[in-house]
Order: C-alpha cells, then structure tokens, then sequence
C-alpha cells in the first residue's frame, strides 16, 4: 500500500468506517526540513484554528472536501455525467469552468474517480494505523540512514488525538523517530499522553500578544504557550517556529518578546523562522474560498536577515525557512 | 559504514591557479572545427601498404600519422600532446565511415547540435585525396555486406541500432596505463619480441601472429618517436624564449618527453605526460569514444607519492587540472544522426575513484580526492568522473564527492561495488580483477587493461516492441512487416497473451540484433585491428591475436535497453484497465493510440493518472517493470560474440531516449507520438510524483546484477535540497540507501528549472552550463532544443 493508491480510491470517500481512522490529506516523503534526516511526513486534517496567512486551507475543514483546479479541467463533461446528485453545473458563459454547488455535494467521490485529468480532486481520506505504517515502513531504510523519521503535521495533528497517539505509539514502538508539527493549543489533559510518544516537537508562537493572538488567530496564546513551558520541563526536545508576516508579528516588539520567552526555555533546539509565502493562494480559489491576506507580499531575504538580526546577536540557533 | 579516513581533506581545496583560467578561457573561445591532415595521411598510407597484412597496415598508417601531422605546443602548456592540427578540433577517421561524411559536409557548421567549423580547403582536400579511395572499402559498407537484409530493415524502422560501431572504431576500453607509468613502451616492445619465438612461421595461422607482433612493435616505436617531436619541439621553444621561467618550463617538457612514455616515469609529472601521450595516440588510433582511464587514482598514486614532498601541493593540483583540460580538448565528429544519441560533444573517457583495491580494502588516497578537485576547478564537461562506493568508503570522500555533486556539474556519478563486484564474478571475472574494477563510458563495469568490453554494442529500443507487439510485427512508419506476426489485439483476451505476444517479438529482435553486431564485430577483426592499442591490453601479445579478433583475457558485447519505464507502464496500464479494471478494451486502447489520441485526451489522462506508474514504490507497476526488462535481459544473455565472448545486458540510454522516441508511435503509458522515452531507469519524467525515496525504492527492484553492462538512474534535485552540510548527508543517505538496495549507478543533477530556463532564453551568458545529459555531462547551450527540453523535464524533486 502506498499513499497514491489510497488517494486512487474514490469509492466511500466520505464514510470512516470501522475502528480507529485518521483523516489524513496527504503523505510526502523525503521531506527534509521537519525534524531532521529524511522523513515521511502526515498531514492530518481538521484544524481549531484560524491563521490568516494559513498555506493549507484544504486541511482547515474536519472532513473530505472537494476541489477543483481549473487549468487541469479540459472539459470532457464527463462529472456532469456522473454526478448523481446533480451538484455540478457547467458555467453559463463560453468557456467558463464547471461550477460544484457544494451545498448539495454528498462527497460521493464519482465525479472525481471519472476527472482522469485530475481537476476535481477530493482531499482527504480515512486511514486506519495499519494502512499508514505500511506507507511510513516503505521508508525505513532512509530514516536508519539519514537519521530522519515521521513527523506529523497539518491541519493540526493533535485535533485528531486518540489518532494520533495510536499512530505516533505505533511507530514508536517500532524504533522510527517521532515528531508532531502543531500550535500546542489543546487541554494538557489530551496533550501529555501524546506526548509520551513524541521525541520532537515542533510548535508555533504566532504572536506574544494575547490580544494580537486573539485577532489574528480567534483564540488566546496562554493556553500555548503554558504548553510549551511543560514539554519544556519534561525534557522533550522542542523546535519553536515563528512564522514571519510582514507587519503582523514581526515588529521589533514581538520578536524580543518571542526572544525572551524562548530563553527562559531548556530544551529548544533551535528557533525557526518561517517567512511568510502565498504558495497557499492558489489553493484557496480551488477551494472557492477568498484569500484573507491579500495585498500582504512576501517579505525578501534582505528583510528577513535585517528583522532577525537581533535574534542571531542574542545567541539563539536560528534557522530560516525550516 | 564509513571507516575512519587516513587521508587528510586539506589536500583536495587548491582552487584553480592563474595558468588553468588562462587555458580554459582559451578552450571555450575556440569552436571546433574539422582537419584533414589525420585522414589524408592515413590514405596515402594505405596506398602505399596495399597487400600487406592488414595489421601491418594499420600499424604503418599510425606511423605515418604520428610523424606527418602537425605538432605544438601552447602557451603556458605543461602536459603536452595535441590530437589536430587546431585545438579542440575533430580528425577523420575514414577507414571506418565516410560515407555519412560526404553527403554532410556541407550541413555540420549548420546542424542544430555539436557544429563543426570546416574551411573550404579541408573540404576540398576531402574531396579530392580521401572519399574517392575509400568507396567501398569503409568498415562499415563491409558490415552491411555480411548483415542478414532482415537485420537491416528492422535498424531502419529503428527498434535498435548498432550505428555506434557500426560507423565509428569501437573505444570503450581502458588500457594498461599504470604499466606504462611503470615500465615504458621499451618493455612492451621486449615483451613483443620475446613473444615472437612462441610462434612457428611455418604454420600459416600463426604467421598470423607475428604479423601482428611485429606490427605492435612498429606502433610503439611510432608512439616513442612522437614523443620525441616534442621533446624537438619544446627545445626549439625554449632556444628563442626570452623569460627565464617559461624556458625552464619548456627544457623540463623536452626532458620529460625524452624520457617518456618509452621509460618508466620517476615523478609526478612524468607519470602524467606518460599517461597523457598513451591516452591521445590511442584516440588517434581507433576513433572509439569513451577510451577510459579508469582507477587514475590507483595507478598514477606511486607517482604522486614519490614527487608530493618535492612538489608545492598546488603544482600537484594544477598538473591534475591540466590532465583535465588536455581531456576535455580531444574531440569527435560524428553523423547528424548519432549526434542526437550522443549530444554534446561527449567522449565519455570515465576516470574512477576510490572503491576497494584488489584485496578489497578502500583504496581512497590523496588522488582520489585531488581528481574530485579537479572536477570542480576546470567546471566542464570533461572527463566523466565517477566515485565507487562500499561497505567502507572513507567519510573524507563520501563527503568530497557530495560536495562535487552539489556544484551542479553533473559529476561525480556514484556506482555500488556492493553490486557490481558480484555481477562481474558472475560474468567469470577473477575476484581481484572484479575487484580492481572501473567504469566505461557511462556506466559500464569492466577490469581495465584486460578487457574488450564493446560496451555500446547497441542501444535497443523497448519502447518500439510495445508498438509492434500491439501492431502484429507491422511498423508504420516504414510500412514494413519487420517483426512476426504475433496476434492482432483482437485476439488476445488476456494479459498473459499481450505478454506472451511481446516477449516473442523481443525473442525475435533481440537475435537479429546480436546478430547485427556480430556481424560488425567480425568486420573490425578483419579491417582494422589495432595494434598499438592491443598491445596495452592482456593477453594480446601472449595470444599473439589483436583484441579485435579476441586477443583480450574479457571478452563482452553489451547491447542497452532504452524505454524500460515506457514499456514497464504501458503494459501496467494495459493490465490495470484493459483486464483488471475493464474500464477500456484494448482493441479500443490501440484505435485511440492510433489516432495518437486525438480526440481521446481523456483516455490519455486515464492512461497516466489511473495507470500505476514505475518510480512510484508501487509494487504494481514496478513488477511489471522488472518483467519487462527481464525479459530483455534473459534474450541478450543467450547470445555471445566472434571473440568468443558473452553478450550482457545494460539498461542506459546515452541520450538516444530522444531520438528513440522520436520513431515511437504513441504509447499505452500515455506518451504521445514521436516524444522522448524516459532515460535510463528513471521513470518516465513527471510521473515520479512520490520523491525521490520512492524513485529510489522502486528502481532498486530491478535486478541490477544481470544487467552488468550497466544501468543508469538519473535523479534531479533543486539546490534547496542539498543545502548545508545537512542537505550533503541527506544525498549521501540517498545514495547509501539505493545502494544497499542493490542499486548499480546514480547521478546528480543539481540545477533549478529556472536556470535551464534562462539558459534556453540566453545560450550567450550560460555558455559554460555544464548539465549531466546521460551517463556523461555536456555544455547545456551545445545540445538540441529538444533534449534540453528533456532533460527540463525531467522531475526536479524539491522539497
Ligand atoms: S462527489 Fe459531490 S459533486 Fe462529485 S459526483 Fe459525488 S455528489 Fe456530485
Ligand atoms: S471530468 Fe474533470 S476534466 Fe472533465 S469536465 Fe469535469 S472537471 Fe473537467
């Protein structure tokens, strides 16, 4: 079993099934900057938050959704065809695209089995521990060799947590380094016990000011930020990435402010700086959804070096770009 | 892994000193151009020897030239030795081919690829002094003469073609340098002689023999004589040059070329003058490309050690440079044609590095790393340079040859002795000689001085039996029914009938093939022996026979699949749904390949992205994969050769993906008519959508021991994934795990898409782009649009 062919299997798309399953929306292997070494990482679905400068919004919704990527579409007619719950519509006008009343969509999956084109494509599929650890053992030698591992990323992981701590156990258990990719903002209660199967975490400060937090992401920070401290004072080793968006967090103010927190930290590895990008844009027109930051550029490499600069004389270990 | 290095890294990071730029920028100023002064001399030669033996001939011709074409010597030069009588400039070989020559004398300073200058006079000197002797006396119209007419139709319709040889002098050896270093060309003329009382002149066959041991001791006379022009020449020089340093330089170059390569060279630069002069008269001699100097760093290593204390290390890194640059100014015209399968201006001479030593240590040295070095200071395209890895390759050139790699250059290329050791005691190689292997070429394993491998016997095109088998042996292009009559789709109601159906059509190819290059083989024995060149090479004077008759101790013919990717997915897509799926019948799949889908373009989408595809880690598609190739393999493994060698299978395309797929009709994998096949045993460019762990896994499911001719995987990465010291160990992991898997051979193209965008824009400012084609790298702006397009193409794993 290998994650094309799960992705090739169109039939009962939106049903769980039986026992424990994860909604997974993508696997990529060689992954090389999560974590270190050659890694598998899993990007699971379904997240509680709402960052403006999100790069997947495909993995925001907590199920299967459809998508529809125009340039592939060369218009066979063939979803129209198919469809059986008559969700999809050519465009009135010449040469307009096909248009997917989302509404009425059952997730089906049949117009996407049919588009051999790929332009309609349904992102997400349920996988159960056994079919996943197939995918991530297709790999194992290049973890031995390049000491990488499985890093788990989203949407956010940890929305997904029995899930999650069966996987991350699963894997553990049969000696592959372990990583997750999250915001830490979830009840300890539920954070510690995947953690116990967690060798890196890789976690998010995305502002210092609880106000500034709350307006750009919908929630408060303390919640995370207590986090961190904890799986600081456990011991696990933790990476703290910063996502850099020009003239939302990344004022003087907020990076010392992110410096000092750091500090006062034992067990972080290295402090990444994730410039902002708009790869993501694109995909939020598949998904009929409006870009929320528009009008934001991305910041160059000049500007980044000269807002880190203070960071790098503080003495942390930066990394930029992750 | 790795066992700790006794070899210090520092020695390896001596940039490039003013007297290499200076040569270097002189070489890409020059533009290659013909000279007639080889073939002219090699034709009065030939008039004057008529009804002598035939090795006889040959070796007087080579007297002849050596001391009749034009010598020099340039400035600040320290290896000396040219090839024509204008640097980088291509010689005529027309007692191999000429006729190609003639119709396309006009169109080469037009032709889209590899240009060659050619003034009026060379054209006219052609004209009148050498085609006219030559019509029906070429090697290759004696070839023709002896093929079955079956043979030469199916080379028309192009489902393979033995044109290499068949034009061309065969190459693809690598002589016993080390022992030239050694003892000099005075001990192989003793050797020659004392041989000589072995055989009885009264026994007609063996009268044979000492013709071609007498005419062995003519060509080396003639190579000591040539050495002694420059010896001539640098005394000249030096008598009427007024700077004192530059009149030392020449008088040690006269004293150097007295000496060698007639005695056994004592120092450093000895040892590479010597090498220098038996390389070039060997090119001079026989027209083959990929002559190859192999394990430079085992050989040449007692040289470096007796002058390294006595010598600047910088002096020890330039002579290196210069051996460079001298390799990169031999050059080779060849038809319009072939220029598509081996574009670039290539010679494939292959220097190998490193790997274990005949008593399976690591053999890492200084040199190793210094040649890796070297690689990096010339930046072009010359020599292919290869690195061999095992259980305890030294970390310091793991990590040397990674960096190397991550220049972009497309060199060093890896290969897997974990691998091929094997594969060549199964070919009955002696375990130390398997040991003491190097590379041919591209990718083609052999133990060298004791070899005749003929490597590129042919390239085979697997792609064009997926076409034939789907239509009953009849091929379109040339309306012709080349192959049997194996069942029309109609008929066949399962997969294991389009199986049964392609493997008789391979059956059938495969022996016209063998066929075709034994027929070329027996003409080289008969036409043009090579004495010098014999002699360098075990057995040769024992056996008193030339290596062109099966005078070496290895004999091989290795004939290469191309489009294993091609004919791997299209059979896949044929049984995933045609049979399994029944989505599409495959008299309906062959009407809509017919069509080259017009009108289908859906269906050409099903075929690629509902098909499982090679390169992918899908045990589906890779399966079938392997079968395909298998079967290729077990066919070629049937046959042996005149020199009463073995033919064995590669899998490597040069660059004749392009022009092989250029006659394929469109394909079950979703390839349209007339477009490139995948190269090597990459999978098909873009279809390799899962990374390159799973390109790794997937082609390390072929079995890379039968096919011990070689095969190639090409694997592009974006600068970003090789950054740091992180990203070094990320390929060295890459590697490793390839190989342990069994892999044979990859390489490295670390170039971003842009920059091959940009280049295709702008030919002036990227002039000196060196990019990794097949096997052997080449000047990106010197390539065809249309493999430059390729090799855009091909999937650029960032990440
Ligand atoms: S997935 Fe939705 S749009 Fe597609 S065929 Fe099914 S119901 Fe129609
Ligand atoms: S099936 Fe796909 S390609 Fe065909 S019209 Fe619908 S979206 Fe376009």
């Amino acid at each position: 079993m290998n994650w094309r062919e799960k992705v090739l299997d169109f039939d009962n798309i939106g049903d769980r099934g039986e026992g424990l399953k994860g909604l997974v929306f993508d696997v990529q292997k060689f992954a090389i900057h999560d974590g270190g070494g050659i890694r598998t990482n899993v990007f699971l679905k379904g997240c509680p938050l709402q960052c403006l400068w999100c790069s997947n919004p495909e993995s925001l919704a907590s199920k299967p959704e459809i998508t529809f990527v125009t340039n592939n579409c060369i218009g066979c007619g063939k979803c129209l065809e198919v469809c059986p719950a008559g969700a999809i519509r050519q465009g009135e006008t010449a040469g307009e695209d096909i248009i997917i009343d989302r509404e009425r969509c059952t997730l089906c999956g049949q117009c996407a089995k049919h588009c051999y084109a790929g332009a309609i494509n349904i992102i997400g599929r349920y996988v159960s521990v056994p079919e996943l650890m197939q995918i991530i053992e297709r790999d194992r030698k290049f973890y031995e060799q390049s000491g990488g591992g499985v890093t788990f990323s989203g949407g956010e992981p940890t929305a997904q947590p029995e899930f999650l701590k069966a996987a991350l156990a699963e894997i553990q258990k049969r000696g592959i380094h372990t990583a997750i990719e999250t915001s830490s903002l979830l009840p300890w209660e539920i954070y510690a016990p995947i953690l116990e199967h967690v060798d890196l975490v890789l976690t998010d400060i995305k502002h210092m000011d609880d106000a500034e937090h709350k307006r750009l992401t919908g929630v408060s920070n303390q919640l995370i930020l207590d986090n961190i401290r904890k799986i600081s004072s456990l011991g696990i080793p933790v990476k703290i990435r910063l996502p850099l968006i020009p003239g939302i967090n990344d004022s003087d103010r907020n990076l010392e402010a992110t410096a000092e927190f750091v500090e006062q930290l034992s067990n972080v590895q290295s402090l990444d700086i994730l410039p902002y990008h708009r790869l993501g844009e694109m995909k939020y027109r598949q998904l009929d959804i409006s870009y929320p930051l528009k009008g934001v550029e991305s910041p160059t490499v000049e500007h980044v070096e000269e807002r880190i600069r203070a960071l790098r004389e503080r003495g942390l270990n930066i990394s930029v770009g992750g | 892994m790795s066992t700790k290095a006794k070899v210090n890294p520092a020695v390896a990071t001596q940039g490039p000193t003013e007297r290499v730029e200076k040569i270097k920028a002189r070489f890409l100023a020059t533009t290659p151009e013909i000279c007639a002064e080889r073939a002219k001399l090699i034709t009065e030669s030939y008039k004057e020897t008529e009804g002598l033996p035939m090795t006889t001939r040959r070796a007087k011709a080579l007297e002849k030239i050596l001391m009749g074409m034009s010598i020099y010597i340039e400035d600040d030069e320290l290896i000396v030795g040219n090839q024509c009588s204008m640097p980088r400039s291509a010689p005529v070989y027309p007692e191999f081919s000429c006729e190609w020559l003639e119709a396309e004398l006009d169109r080469l300073a037009k032709r889209t690829a590899d240009v060659f200058l050619i003034s009026e006079d060379v054209k006219n000197t052609l004209r009148k002094d050498v085609f006219p002797y030559w019509k029906g006396k070429t090697n290759q119209e004696i070839a023709t003469a002896l093929m079955k007419q079956e043979a030469i139709d199916a080379g028309n319709a192009v489902v393979y073609t033995v044109g290499n040889y068949y034009f061309n002098g065969v190459g693809h050896i690598s002589a016993n340098y080390g022992k030239v270093m050694s003892q000099g060309l005075n001990a192989v003329i003793a050797e020659a002689e004392a041989a000589k009382a072995k055989f009885d002149y009264a026994d007609a066959h063996q009268m044979k023999s000492l013709h071609f041991l007498e005419s062995t001791i003519t060509a080396n006379k003639a190579v000591i004589a040539f050495a002694n022009r420059y010896a001539d020449e640098a005394e000249r020089l030096a008598a009427v040059q007024k700077d004192a340093a530059r009149k030392a330089e020449l008088l040690e170059i006269a004293r150097i070329c007295r000496k060698v390569p007639a005695q056994p060279a004592e120092t450093f630069q000895e040892a590479v003058q010597s090498f220098w002069f038996i390389h070039l008269v060997i090119q001079l001699e026989s027209n083959g490309h990929s002559i190859s100097p192999m394990r430079f760093d085992q050989y040449c290593y007692p040289f470096y050690a007796a002058s390294k204390d006595s010598m600047p290390a910088e002096k020890a890194q330039e002579l290196l440079d210069l051996m460079w640059l001298k390799l990169n100014g031999l050059n080779k015209v060849r038809d319009e044609n072939s220029t598509m399968a081996f574009a670039g201006y290539p010679m494939f001479m292959n220097i190998i590095v490193g790997g274990v030593d005949r008593e399976g240590k690591d053999a890492t040295n200084e040199l190793s790393l210094m040649l890796l070095q070297a690689a990096a200071n010339t930046k072009l395209y010359a020599p292919s340079l290869s690195v061999r890895i095992h259980e305890g390759t030294a970390d310091v050139l793991y990590m040397k040859a990674a960096e190397v790699s991550r220049m972009g250059l497309g060199v060093p290329a890896f290969f897997n002795d974990r691998t091929i050791i094997p594969a060549l005691l199964s070919r009955g190689l002696t375990l130390e000689d398997a040991r003491d292997y190097g590379i041919i070429g591209c990718v083609e394993p052999q133990v060298g001085g004791k070899t005749e491998g003929w490597h590129d016997a042919a390239f085979f095109n697997m792609a064009k039996v997926i076409e034939l088998t789907l239509n009953n042996g009849y091929d379109k292009r040339t309306a012709m029914q080349v192959g049997p009559q194996t069942g029309a789709v109609t008929e066949m109601k399962s997969f294991d009938d389009v199986m049964a159906a392609y493997t008789k059509q391979m059956e059938y190819f495969v022996g016209l093939m063998c066929h075709a290059d034994n027929m070329v083989d027996l003409a080289h024995g008969q036409n043009v022996p090579l004495p010098f060149l014999s002699s360098l090479v075990e057995d040769c004077i024992g056996r008193g026979k030339s290596l062109q008759e099966g005078g070496a101790i290895y004999n091989f013919s290795g004939p290469q699949g191309v489009g294993v990717a091609n004919a791997g997915d299209a059979l896949t897509a044929i049984k995933k749904l045609c049979f399994d799926e029944k989505v599409i019948s495959l008299p309906e799949l062959k009407e809509v390949l017919d069509k080259d889908f017009e009108g289908a373009e859906n269906i050409r989408q099903m075929l690629v992205n509902r098909a499982p595809k090679y390169g992918n880690d899908d045990d589906y598609a890779d399966e079938i994969a392997v079968e395909s190739a298998n079967i290729y393999c077990r066919e070629v493994n049937k046959y042996h050769n005149p020199r009463g060698g073995q033919f064995q299978p590669g899998l490597y395309p040069a660059s004749a993906n392009v022009p092989f797929g250029g006659v394929v009709e469109a394909t079950p994998d979703g390839r349209k008519k007339g477009t490139p096949l995948a190269d090597g045993v990459s999978p098909i460019g873009g279809f390799d959508i899962s990374g390159p762990t799973a390109t790794v896994n997937s082609v390390a499911k072929l079995d890379h021991e039968v096919t011990s001719n070689g095969t190639l995987l090409n694997q592009k990465f974006h600068p970003n994934a090789v950054k740091g010291e992180e990203g070094l160990r990320n390929l060295i992991a890459v590697t490793e795990t390839y190989f342990k898997n069994g892999g044979f051979h990859v390489q490295y193209n670390v170039i971003d898409r842009k920059t091959l965008e940009k280049a295709q824009e702008k030919p002036e400012e990227f002039a000196s782009l060196v990019v990794r084609v097949a096997g052997y790298s080449a000047f990106f702006t010197a390539l065809d649009k249309s493999l430059q397009d390729d090799i855009m193409s091909r999937t650029e794993q960032v990440f």
